[in-house]
Order: C-alpha cells, then sequence, then structure tokens
C-alpha cells in the first residue's frame, strides 16, 4: 500500500505577524514508518503537524499526502487520511458521552449508522476503552481522556496518524499504556514529543527541529549518537536506544 | 468564587448526567418533547398579565413533568429563581407607574403594577422550569438533534451546542484564572477594578484561543459547520410519542382558551 506516505516539499510558512515558522521544510515519510519529530519548546513541530492535515496551508511549497496535493479542494479527501490527535484530549473531546465522540469523525465523513456503530466499537475496543463508551468524557482520567481521543482518530480509519505529546501529563503506568498502544499500530506514524525514551522505544527513525529547519533526520540511533550535537540542539539523547 | 465557580460546573455535569436517567419521560422522543415545551411557553406566555390565577395553573404541568422524571421539584424550583433579578428589572417600572389598589390581604394593599410584577416572575419561573426539565430529561446534544429534525436550520442547532460547550471553556478557564490570582494574593480579598479589567481581558483571550485548538480538533475530523447525524442522538418516533403530544398540548391550550378557573368561578355564582 504505497498510498500511505506523506511528504513535504520544501514548505515554507509564515504567521500573518510575518514570523517565519517554517523554513523550508523537505521530508518524505513512508508507508508503516513510526518517525519521532524532537526539537524544544517554538522549534515549529506544532506548526509541521497542523500542515499535516490542511490545519494550516503551507506558505510556499507542497503538502503531498498519499499521492494527493494537499490544497482546498482536497481537504476532505486529505482529512480523511489523516488523523491528528492533538495535545490536550480536552480540547478534542466536546460531545456529551465518549460513544457520540469517537461516532463525531465517522459520522461527518456520511457513512451509514450501521458502519459508524461497528467503526465506534472496533475503535474503542482497540484502546481498551470499551467500558467507558457511556461515560462523559469530563470524567474520565487522563489516561482515559487520551485512549478515547485516540480511538475518536482511529474511528475513522486513517492511514497516516500525526500525534503531538501523546504522552503528555500522564502518569507512569498511563504512559506506559499508550506507549505500548501506539508500539501495536502499523500505521505510518509521526510523533511529536519531548519524550525522549519514549522516542527510544518507539521510533526507529527521527526528525530534530531547531528554529523551523530540520536539522537531523536519520536512524533513532544515529540521530542521538553524538551526546554534544543533542545538546546543542537542547535535546538529551534516549537511555535506552 | 472559584467554589462558586465549581458549583456551576458541578450543576452542569448533574444536568447532563440527568439526561442518561430513565423515567417515562426520558424515553420519549426529543421532538415530542419539544413541540409540547413550545406549546406550554407559547399558550402561558400569551395570557394576559392580568389573569393570574390562569397563569397559576399552569405551574401544575412542570410539576407533573418534574414527577414523572423522578425530578425533585424542590430543586427545579430553586434553579429557577435564579431568572428572578431579570424579571425584577423588567418589572420595577410597573409598580410605581400602575399604583391604583388590585385587592386587599389585611392590611396589605397590592396594587396592579405588583401584581403584574408577581405573574411576571410566576411566568418567567415557569418558563426556566420547564426547559430544565427538557433539558434534565433530553440532554443538550439530543435537544439539538430534534432541533434539528424539526427544520430548524443546521447553522441554530450547531451554535447552540456549541455555546453550551464553550459555557464549560469558560467555567474552566475563568476557575484557572482565580486560582492562579488567588495563588499569590496571600488571602487578599478585595481587589481593584484594574485588575478586574486584566483579568477579564486574559479570560478573553484565553477562551478565544480554546476555541481555537477545539475548532482544529473538530476540522481536524472532518467538521464542515453542520452537526452530523449520529446513531445514537437519535430515536424512532413511536405511538407514545403520538399520545404524548396530543394530551399534552390538548389540555396546555384548553388552559389557554376554555379559562377553567373563570368558568368555574362563574359556574359557582351561578
Amino acid at each position: 500500500m504505497s498510498h500511505h506516505y506523506l511528504e513535504f516539499r520544501n514548505v515554507r510558512y509564515r504567521y500573518p505577524g510575518g514570523q517565519e515558522a517554517l523554513c523550508g521544510i523537505s521530508l518524505r515519510i513512508t508507508h508503516g514508518e513510526k518517525v519521532a519529530l524532537a526539537g524544544v519548546n517554538g522549534a515549529g513541530k506544532s506548526t509541521l503537524l497542523l500542515h499535516t492535515d490542511g490545519l494550516l496551508m503551507p506558505s510556499e511549497g507542497e503538502v503531498i499526502v498519499g499521492g494527493v496535493t494537499l490544497r482546498r479542494q482536497t481537504l476532505r479527501l486529505v482529512r480523511q487520511s489523516v488523523g491528528v490527535v492533538f495535545q490536550n484530549p480536552d480540547d478534542q473531546l466536546f460531545m456529551p458521552t465518549v460513544e457520540e465522540d469517537v461516532a463525531f469523525g465517522p459520522a461527518n465523513m456520511g457513512l451509514s449508522p450501521d458502519e459508524i456503530e461497528a467503526r465506534v466499537a472496533r475503535a474503542l475496543e482497540s484502546v481498551g476503552a470499551s467500558a467507558l463508551r457511556h461515560r462523559a468524557p469530563h470524567t474520565l482520567s487522563g489516561g482515559q481522556k487520551r485512549s478515547v481521543a485516540i480511538a475518536a482518530v482511529l474511528a475513522m480509519e486513517p492511514s497516516v496518524l500525526v500525534l503531538d505529546e501523546p504522552t503528555a501529563a500522564l502518569d507512569p503506568r498511563a504512559r506506559r499504556q499508550v506507549i505500548e498502544l501506539l508500539r501495536g499500530f502499523d500505521h505510518t506514524m509521526i510523533v511529536a514529543t519531548h519524550d525522549m525514551d519514549m522516542i527510544g522505544e518507539l521510533c526507529p527513525r527521527t526528525i530534530v527541529m531547531a528554529r523551523g529547519r530540520i536539522v537531523a533526520d536519520g536512524p533513532t540511533r544515529q540521530v542521538f549518537a553524538d551526546r554534544a550535537e543533542v545538546e546543542s540542539w537542547g535535546l538529551e539523547p534516549p537511555r535506552n536506544r | 468564587m472559584t467554589r462558586r465557580l465549581e458549583n456551576v460546573l458541578a450543576a452542569l455535569d448533574s444536568l447532563e448526567g440527568a439526561a442518561r436517567d430513565r423515567s417515562p419521560l426520558h424515553g420519549l422522543d426529543a421532538r415530542a418533547k419539544l413541540l409540547v415545551a413550545a406549546v406550554f411557553l407559547a399558550s402561558m406566555l400569551s395570557v394576559p398579565l392580568e389573569r393570574a390565577s390562569q397563569v397559576l395553573l399552569y405551574a401544575v404541568f412542570p410539576a407533573l413533568a418534574a414527577a414523572a422524571a423522578n425530578i425533585r421539584y424542590r430543586t427545579l424550583l430553586r434553579r429557577s429563581t435564579f431568572v428572578l433579578p431579570l424579571v425584577v428589572l423588567i418589572g420595577v417600572f410597573d409598580v410605581f407607574t400602575l399604583r391604583a389598589p388590585l385587592f386587599v390581604v389585611g392590611p396589605v394593599v397590592v396594587t396592579q403594577g405588583w401584581g403584574r410584577l408577581l405573574v411576571l416572575a410566576l411566568r418567567a419561573m415557569l418558563s426556566v422550569q420547564a426547559l430544565l426539565v427538557l433539558t434534565e430529561t433530553t440532554g443538550i446534544y439530543r435537544i439539538c438533534c430534534g432541533l434539528r429534525r424539526l427544520g430548524i436550520p443546521a447553522l441554530f442547532t450547531a451554535q447552540l451546542l456549541l455555546v453550551y460547550r464553550y459555557l464549560y471553556v469558560l467555567i474552566e478557564e475563568s476557575i484557572s484564572l482565580v486560582r492562579a490570582r488567588d495563588a499569590r494574593s496571600f488571602g487578599r480579598k478585595g481587589y481593584p477594578l484594574r485588575i478586574w479589567g486584566t483579568l477579564v481581558g486574559q479570560l478573553l483571550i484565553r477562551s478565544v484561543e480554546r476555541a481555537e485548538r477545539i475548532g482544529r480538533a473538530m476540522y481536524a475530523r472532518g467538521f464542515t459547520g453542520e452537526l452530523p447525524a449520529m446513531p445514537y442522538g437519535t430515536s424512532r418516533w413511536t405511538r407514545r410519542d403520538t399520545v404524548f403530544a396530543i394530551v399534552w398540548s390538548a389540555a396546555l391550550l384548553a388552559l389557554r382558551f376554555l379559562r377553567p378557573v373563570e368558568a368555574l368561578a362563574i359556574w359557582i355564582m351561578d
């Protein structure tokens, strides 16, 4: 399935204020790859993630998802194949119950009620949250919210999964569960994170960003080989690489 | 302050929680309840202010509905009193302008203005009670779906749901703002207007930013500005719904047009 790839071609993005957040990003992530996106706060990770789903449009350059170039006309298509899990699940979960929230994406795709219900059941099952179906999202624990937010995106059956800080603010056990969950997926995956140990465990490839540019891209082991260089990016190497 | 805001959040929660209970009223289709609520409001609000006894009879309906939905009427009554300040604002001028005596209870002379104010308050409280019963037995999401299926444009129903969602956002953001302020104010109680101004400004900025993030998350899941049809929010219209809508609407309209109190009074005097 060669269409599960994500490509940035010399993407530049300027915020309305004129500040350049992405200064010529080129990358290609192919089918089934799990890629970490590392970099200090303000390096442009989140801005890059927002480009994968057309939530921001490049000022220059192209974003291509599975052979489809991101344009206003192709937004719908692209959003069906890219699923974004946002940093704060509270921003993502807004329907009164878990099952309705998970159904929101599939319902927007115009699927039949039976298909929606089947997908909701499958998605909740795959994150181990079937028992939470009828709960109100804001009564869940941090880890449960994260699982449900991931299920809500899985229910759209995207081919590329984009996650922003999936382990932020989780207790050790919940963090472990999320990592195991992500490890079990065979989606093409891009994970922006400061959790260096998760990178070591989960992602064979790492892209490092600094001031809107890619400063390193390669096998995780190699990228973090030179400790002095890693520290110059403001990062630390994973302990378990 | 945070305590009070948290109470509001808890009340909203219990409202949503109550909507998932089971009772004869919970089981009805949202459209049937919406129709009856609309008939209730239209018929009660169209009774002239002078006919206090007739308005008073309408109090039977929220009480009946509350009983059918396992809601304590006392809670309903307490919650409905929050509109009273608004009513006073509207009706207070009548008290000063309409000073002709309406009736006398012992030494107390009730003027027309006071009479109107009381009926106004009654109407407002009954309206709120009816809407509370509707929300507590249906849930805001199903109400929106019901309105949509009754032909209300998607623009309005989506707005209604989002306004409701942002109520939570606003309260949550206020709580964290006030907490942050209290943590550094060492027991100080009053604040000058200048600080309130900054707080309110902060609240606006924060909630706009949060709204933007929520919007993004919705668009990322294919939101197009219209709430999608869900397999969960919709129920089927059954014969029970038809019976409920017809019987209650008929009773409400009978109360409005047949004026049973006056009919009874005339019959007694004859």
